[in-house]
């Protein structure tokens, strides 16, 4: 019997080509590996009772208080509003870099396909927006946008631009006009103050922002042994490098910079989630799950 | 020591251990440039990069050096030269011969327990490399197992030895041993003697010396306290009184030891106690008992004289086959006209023996039937001419299964007498008389001693032959010998004519004498060489052979086929006195070896209850006598001249170079060590290339 967590293995699933079938097998999987309902956000529980406003959906109005108490009470249920999820998926050269099995991007387009089915059993308004250093697809948020999305997912393409980040995320901050969970799929090789300014704009907009930083593993461990000209996948620059030699201070920079991203982000209230491309998609969809949860208490 | 190399010039070849140096120094960049998502990182380190060069994965580099090392030092052949550690230049194993003495004066008191437990822990001794050799010896020595090293088998080996009823001689063992060790390519040799050191095992005259270098070693078992008292011999004289033979046996007891002593002694017959008597033995000496029993004329009685049992049981009794008087039956057959006095002298000459008996009858040769061939022995024609027509045929026939003729030509047995059948049966033509009384007769010259007729007047002072003068003797032309083996001349005159010739014929023998029959042609009779010389030609004729009545062990005995009753073609069986029983083959004479002290038996399978021939074994009595040789007398004896670093020097300076570097074969463990490191290096080169991709 195999275990359910199987099909999170991103190796496992860069076998299956079909991202609806993908995004179906790894939600269910992990779903049927929870305790827990799935339909946070969703429920019809009875939350309380607040005094009818003028506005407020007639249909939501209390009769039978109305009937004992003379006044107008509306019903308030727990996470009866539907959210906007908008994946914001970095698509620039870098991030079609793989050490192993896979690259990140597929590894971003699996999580990014199970984001979206997942958000969409939850009723949720899906979109996507593809950038690389400007706004390559854009698909709105929409209940009915599900295929759209896994279709455009499906048609990222490898690519050998640079990326940017300020300029798309500024531009989708125009375009987004109403709340939505924003999850952003990037390797983030851009300047600390670029990116926590562009998400920040995101975020004060109303934006709940979620920032998933992919990496290969090769470049956190930076494993290379013999001496070779290193070249930049987006930029074509090229660079001689004795990796034994550099090892260690490519791994301090590094970490310096995961750990100014970490800590700029809480400070401005985005979450920040890193992910190796050798992880399973269970650590971001955690990730996903908790951060959406807070945000079905909306009363 | 030193170390030193066959082919120094392979040394060169350490040179390659720069390879894996510049290798491992060397950061050779690949042609393909490695694509990587952002130098944002690396850039701020690139000016630091390969300032330095140092080794890469040490461990690798160190297997790939000594390997190269092993495998250039293996190709220079390397050899240690140690001649400083004496025997190390042919390695520190041992040859290890152990003599195991198993005479039956290991059996007194626990010397046998002691000697096979220190046979035992010589295999404890030895180590790798190491071999033993057991040699097992009383009087003669036997390799009881090969060199081993396995404790079972030598275990196993020192199980199957057990004390016999030998005795001890050091001789043949030490002599055994030494061309064991001789033969030996392991550089020490070591000599392990077990052994209770008896005086008379060793005389001092055995000019045996060990291998150079031997190391010997006593496992001395020996008690100079220790005694004995043994029956020595018996000598039996059986004579006939009437209807009855009287034998008298006198035993002669020995007491080697310090103290006299007084014990009886008894005499069993058939296992029937006849008489007990009690002696008193000196110290140090000997005492003679004797028995005088009667006995019924032919019969054969077993016997055995014993004194009080002590610590040695072997030599206690000794075994002893009384046997019947048989005489040897001569027909003397005489011309029909002979005179009365014709063979006087035979008559008389046989009549005198009594060892043995003979019993010599005369007869007209036309009185002669075949009949008179049964049970014969010996059959005399003197100066007769041979029966003719089926007696000739009978006389033949008799002479071809064994039987023994002696023709005594004379007057009137001339060349007429003798048609061809006749000078076909002894082998030649007799002629004409030769006169020698011109030149006072012949004497006999040329004498074939070494014949058994006259090997007993072979040493000077034995009989002397040319005191009798022959005036007149018979030509006698010996016919030709096709196969070369049938005819011999055992007797020349001094002018070189023939006086005793002998004619093999069949199984059986023909004596051909020329010199006539009584003293009418020579004065031969009258000499005193004339009696011991008829005596042995009727033992001859007879193949007679005095069985002894008994044998010592370590003797073989012949036991004549003949002497057994029943079916002729049956197969014949040994009986030894343990009760072992073995086949020999059927014909002539058997051989029984005599290891065992008691009675042998040889019987046919198919001779009914006929008791079969008997013979008697005993331990040699000088065995009894435990009085002991200081070992250090024995080992110095034995000991080579040359010390063992001196055969170690010479081993070692008379092998060559290449000899030694053969010896040692260094180069291949050399490889082994280096294939085993490069199996390692390619593991673990492929372990570190999967982590760099």
């Amino acid at each position: 019997m195999s275990s359910p967590t199987r099909f999170l293995d991103p190796v496992v699933l860069s076998r299956i080509s079909s991202l609806d079938l993908l995004a179906r097998t790894v939600v269910d999987g992990f779903i049927s590996g929870l305790h827990r309902s799935p339909y946070l956000g969703f429920s019809v529980d009875f939350a309380e009772h607040r005094p009818y406003t003028p506005g407020d959906d007639v249909r939501r109005i209390d009769w039978r208080v109305f009937g004992r108490t003379d006044r107008l009470f509306v019903k308030e249920f727990e996470a009866d509003t539907n959210a906007n999820l908008s994946v914001l998926f970095d698509v620039s050269g870098s991030m079609h870099y793989g050490s192993g099995p896979i690259t990140k991007v597929e590894y971003g387009k699996y999580l990014a396909a199970c984001l979206t089915y997942f958000s969409r059993k939850q009723r949720d308004r899906v979109g996507i927006v593809t950038f690389d250093d400007d706004i390559i697809e854009y698909v709105p948020p929409s209940a009915k946008h599900l295929e759209v999305v896994l279709h455009t997912i499906d048609r990222i393409q490898p690519c050998e631009r640079e990326g940017g980040f300020e300029l798309p995320l500024n531009k989708i901050a125009q375009m987004l006009t109403r709340r939505s969970l924003l999850v952003v799929i990037s390797d983030l090789y851009e300047d600390p103050d670029v990116i926590i300014r562009a998400l920040s704009r995101l975020h004060h907009k109303g934006n709940d922002v979620i920032v998933f930083h992919l990496l290969d593993p090769a470049e956190v461990e930076f494993p290379f042994e013999e001496a070779a000209q290193f070249q930049d996948i987006e930029s074509g620059e090229r660079m001689p490098v004795v990796p034994e030699k550099l090892r260690e201070e490519y791994r301090g920079h590094l970490e310096a910079h995961l750990d100014t991203l970490k800590r700029r982000m809480v400070q401005n209230e985005i979450d920040y989630c890193f992910v190796q491309t050798s992880q399973p998609l269970d650590h971001a969809l955690f990730e996903y799950l908790s951060r959406r949860e807070q945000l079905s208490r909306v009363r | 020591m030193s170390l030193s190399f066959l082919a120094p010039i392979f040394l060169a070849g350490f040179a390659l251990i720069a390879i894996p140096i510049l290798v491992h120094l060397t950061h050779r960049e690949k042609k393909q440039p490695v694509l990587f998502p952002s130098l944002m990182f690396l850039r701020r380190v690139q000016f630091r990069a390969a300032k330095r060069q140092r080794i890469r994965h040490w461990l690798l580099f160190l297997m790939r050096v000594t390997a190269i090392a092993l495998i250039v030092a293996a190709f220079a052949r390397p050899l240690l030269d140690t001649s400083t550690l004496g025997l190390a230049v042919v390695g520190q194993s041992r040859e290890v011969v152990v003599l195991l003495d198993r005479s039956y004066s290991m059996t007194y008191g626990d010397r046998w327990e002691r000697a096979t437990d220190a046979a035992a822990a010589v295999m404890d001794g030895l180590g790798p490399g190491d071999r033993a050799t057991l040699v097992a010896f009383a009087d003669k020595a036997e390799v009881v197992t090969t060199a081993t090293a396995d404790p079972i088998s030598w275990g196993a080996a020192i199980d199957r030895v057990e004390p016999g009823g030998g005795r001890t001689q050091l001789g043949p063992a030490v002599q055994l041993a030494g061309d064991l060790l001789a033969s030996s390519e392991l550089a020490i040799r070591e000599l392990v003697l077990i052994t209770d050191f008896q005086r008379s095992a060793w005389d001092g005259t055995d000019a045996v010396r060990m291998p150079g270098g031997t190391q010997i070693r006593a496992v001395n078992v020996g008690d100079s306290s220790a005694t004995n008292v043994a029956v020595a011999d018996v000598v039996i004289e059986r004579s006939r009184a009437g209807a009855r033979d009287q034998v008298r046996i006198s035993s002669r007891v020995v007491n080697p030891s310090g103290a006299a002593v007084t014990l009886p002694v008894a005499l069993t017959l058939d296992e029937e106690t006849i008489e007990t008597q009690e002696i008193t033995v000196p110290a140090s000496g000997a005492a003679v008992v004797s028995f005088t029993v009667q006995m019924v004329p032919d019969r054969v009685a077993l016997g055995r004289v014993t004194v009080v049992a002590d610590d040695v049981a072997a030599d206690n009794a000794f075994h002893f086959v009384v046997a019947p008087i048989v005489p040897v039956r001569i027909l003397v057959l005489t011309s029909p006209a002979a005179r009365a006095n014709d063979v006087l002298y035979i008559q008389e000459a046989l009549a005198i023996g009594d060892d043995p008996p003979y019993d010599v009858q005369i007869k007209r040769a036309s009185d002669f039937r075949g009949d008179d061939l049964d049970g014969l022995d010996g059959l005399i024609l003197a100066d007769a001419p041979p029966p003719q027509g089926s007696n000739g045929q009978a006389i033949e026939g008799w002479i071809r299964a064994g039987g023994g003729l002696l023709v005594v030509l004379g007057p009137r047995t001339g060349p007429g007498a003798w048609p061809p059948e006749g000078r076909a049966l002894i082998g030649g033509a007799p002629g004409m008389v030769v006169d020698r009384l011109d030149d006072r007769g012949a004497t006999l010259s040329i004498l074939s001693y070494e014949h058994p007729v006259f090997e007993p007047f072979a040493t000077p002072r034995s009989g002397d032959f040319s005191v009798a003068r022959f005036l007149r003797y018979r030509e006698f032309t010996p016919a030709p010998d096709p196969t070369g083996e049938s005819h011999r001349m055992l007797v020349r005159f001094d002018d070189g004519g023939p006086a005793m010739f002998e004619h093999r014929l069949g199984r059986g023998k023909v004596l051909v004498w020329t010199g006539g029959v009584a003293n009418l042609w020579n004065d031969l009779p009258l000499k005193p060489v004339f009696l011991p010389f008829i005596h042995q030609v009727a033992r001859y004729l007879a193949s007679y052979s005095e069985e002894p009545a008994s044998y010592t062990v370590g003797q073989v005995a012949h036991i004549d086929e003949a002497r057994m009753a029943g079916d002729e073609a049956g197969e014949i069986v040994i009986e030894s006195p343990a009760g072992d029983r073995a086949a020999v083959a059927v014909g002539g004479s058997i051989p029984v070896v005599l290891d065992q002290a008691g009675f042998y038996t040889a019987r046919r399978l198919a001779g009914g209850t006929n008791a079969g021939v008997v013979v008697a074994a005993n331990p040699d009595a000088r065995e009894a006598d435990l009085a002991m040789v200081s070992p250090d007398e024995v080992l110095l004896a034995l000991q080579a001249d040359d010390a063992a670093s001196e055969r170690t020097e010479t081993l070692a300076a008379s092998l060559t170079v290449g000899q030694k570097e053969r010896r040692q074969a260094l180069w291949w463990y050399l490889l082994i060590a280096a294939a085993a490191l490069l199996l390692m290096e390619s593991a673990l080169a492929h372990r570190t290339a999967d982590v760099v991709r």
